[in-house]
């Protein structure tokens, strides 16, 4: 099963429908409560990823008996340096972003904690591709 | 309607005489257990929570809850009343507590035993739960058994949130059944009653989520007692005998939004309201609410003094408990009233019976046992969602589209029934009458 979703700069109010629509479905299919807590958390931390520093994007979830595989495609400024955002702590949140609660520098961390496999290709000034896999079985 | 084990047991009931089949029970249900069939509601059990939305909702006064016969303390020698302080909130106050506790006496009580008593065990009781768990971040309070139910069909992720400690009035029906004992009372002569403000209390009492057996003989709904005590309090009756009563003030305002959690420990949230309610728990199921420590939830706006067998605006009657509970403080500074130092010690015997082993999650969302089964009916009920126009009608007596794909992809009701698709088929219209009843005409035969 596919969905596709849009993700618009700044709009913080209206994240997490992504996750919430592919939630309800993991419900109906009886998915492990712990792996559907561990797709939507991964799911919404990458779509605020997006919000919080790209330009814009498309989030796309294949469901299949096995595995639960999500993209999260932005234009943006790119990741200069991949290790360093790895690292709990660290973010270049926006101090606006800061205030909403949001750039603690956990998202990327927390997303490698929930996933089994995370793909990250990006290239500075064009865009961040963030590739995640929840293993089902 | 619903096929299956049946686990959940509800008080409530439709009475068909009185229903229009006129859906606002069915639009207002947060777990969509309302169906339109033979032009009635019916509430699947499963699906029903006891939130008490659809009585809220029936502007016929069809939906009831069914209680205990008032006749039924007339077989115990000790009746015991046991009242939450919503019901001393019912009343104006110009009616002194006393007065109004006198006229349940006159009414066949023998004692009175407010619930709240109990404040200082529970919160024990949680606080032990909560040490205990030193694993759970945020934990959810067991005060309001909706929200219980709630978590267990919509949200079961989250069961191991929930404190596994039972219900207030099942610790205070055993604190005072041990007290008349230990006074001599022999256990079978003694029934406790509780006074209801809502039917998920009932629920709690008669068909608990711990599974273990009840202390209370029998429940009686909040406003038949009003009215009964109403009646008495304009009698003005001046010989009426005072009753002891030796509440603390700051107990008399738990059951209230916000009542609770300032008692605990972290960053407590107080949520009430069931839209309130399912935001925060949708939310924090995704993690994006952080919470750490003790949130409260209670399903009625304001509290308990919101529940569906209350008699006052919630709003007055959360303002007279604050007014009462200022009384008390005032009477106890100045030490006119007499308040006993209580005893608040737990029992080993307590603190096992308030124990819940387990919350089973009960999902209502899950297609099918089978994932592959269930993976072929979720890729048709996007389909038929699709198909679907979207405009939730509920003629086909379902409350909303989503909803009837539900049902087609369950094999609960068919494609037809929506008139959208097909509104002259026979199939559809038979489907209709048989959804709707009599009230739908058979134009094709007037022609």
């Amino acid at each position: 099963m596919h969905y596709t979703f849009k993700i618009e700069r700044g709009n913080f109010t209206d994240a997490g429908q992504a996750s919430s629509s592919v939630k309800r479905t993991l419900k109906q299919l009886g998915v492990d409560p712990v792996n559907i807590k561990r797709t939507v958390v991964a799911l919404f931390e990458a779509e605020i990823n997006a919000v919080a520093h790209a330009y814009g994007g498309t989030i796309d979830v294949d469901i299949d008996s096995e595995k639960i595989v999500m993209v999260v495609a932005d234009e943006g400024p790119g990741i200069p340096n991949i290790e360093l955002a790895m690292q709990e702590g660290w973010s270049t949140a926006s101090a606006k972003v800061r205030e909403m609660g949001y750039g603690a520098g956990m998202g990327l961390p927390n997303i490698k904690k929930n996933t089994d496999e995370l793909k990250i290709d990006t290239k500075v000034g064009v865009g961040t591709t963030v590739t995640m896999t929840v293993n089902l079985a | 309607m619903p096929t299956g084990e049946i686990y959940f047991k509800h008080s409530l009931r439709v009475n068909g005489y009185l229903c229009k089949g006129c859906t606002a029970c069915m639009r207002a249900c947060p777990t969509a257990a309302i169906r339109i069939r033979g032009g009635k509601a019916v509430i699947s059990e499963n699906k029903c929570v006891d939130c008490g939305e659809c009585i809220k909702a029936c502007p016929h006064k069809a939906i009831y809850i069914k209680q205990d016969d008032f006749g039924l303390i007339e077989n115990y020698r000790y009746r015991v009343c046991l009242v939450p302080t919503t019901f001393i909130g019912q009343f104006d106050t110009k009616y002194k507590t006393k007065a109004i506790y006198s006229c349940l006496i006159k009414l066949g009580f023998t004692h009175i035993y407010e619930v709240e008593h109990e404040v200082a065990r529970m919160k024990e009781l949680y606080n032990m739960y909560m040490e205990d768990h030193p694993e759970i971040r945020t934990f959810i309070s067991p005060y309001c058994p909706a929200v219980t139910r709630l978590i267990q069909v919509r949200f079961p992720s989250l069961v191991d949130n929930v404190i596994h400690v039972r219900a207030p009035l099942e610790l205070a029906s055993r604190v005072i059944t041990k007290k008349l004992i230990d006074e001599g009372a022999r256990p079978e002569s003694i029934g406790v009653f509780y006074v209801t403000p809502c039917a998920a209390k009932i629920a709690a009492v008669k068909y608990p989520v711990s599974g273990k057996d009840t202390c209370v003989a029998g429940v009686i709904n909040m406003d038949f007692l009003y009215n009964k005590v109403m009646l008495m309090l304009h009698d003005s009756d001046k010989n009426a005998q005072p009753i002891n009563h030796t509440l603390n003030s700051s107990d008399v305002l738990w059951s209230l939004a916000g009542g609770e959690a300032p008692h605990f420990k972290g960053a407590h949230y107080a949520v009430d309201g069931l839209q309130n309610v399912l935001n925060f728990l949708e939310r924090l199921e995704d993690e994006a609410i952080d919470a750490p420590g003790l949130v409260e939830m209670r399903i009625c706006d304001q509290g308990c003094v919101g529940g569906v067998l209350t008699t006052q605006d919630r709003f007055v009657a959360r303002k007279r408990l604050e007014y009462r509970a200022r009384l008390f403080e005032r009477l106890e500074r100045s030490k006119i009233r007499e308040t006993p130092p209580e005893d608040h010690t737990l029992t080993e015997q307590w603190i096992k019976d308030m124990e819940i082993s387990e919350i089973k999650p009960r999902s209502i969302y899950k297609l099918n046992d089978n994932y592959a089964e269930a993976f072929r009916m979720a890729e048709r009920l996007k389909k038929i969602e699709k198909a679907l126009p979207g405009v939730n009608c509920s003629a086909c007596g379902a409350p909303s589209c989503a909803a009837l794909a539900e049902d087609i992809v369950r094999g609960e009701a068919k494609m037809d029934t929506c008139i959208f698709i097909n509104p002259h088929s026979p199939a559809s219209s038979d489907a209709i009458k048989s959804i709707w009843g009599e009230r739908i005409k058979d134009t094709d035969k007037d022609q």
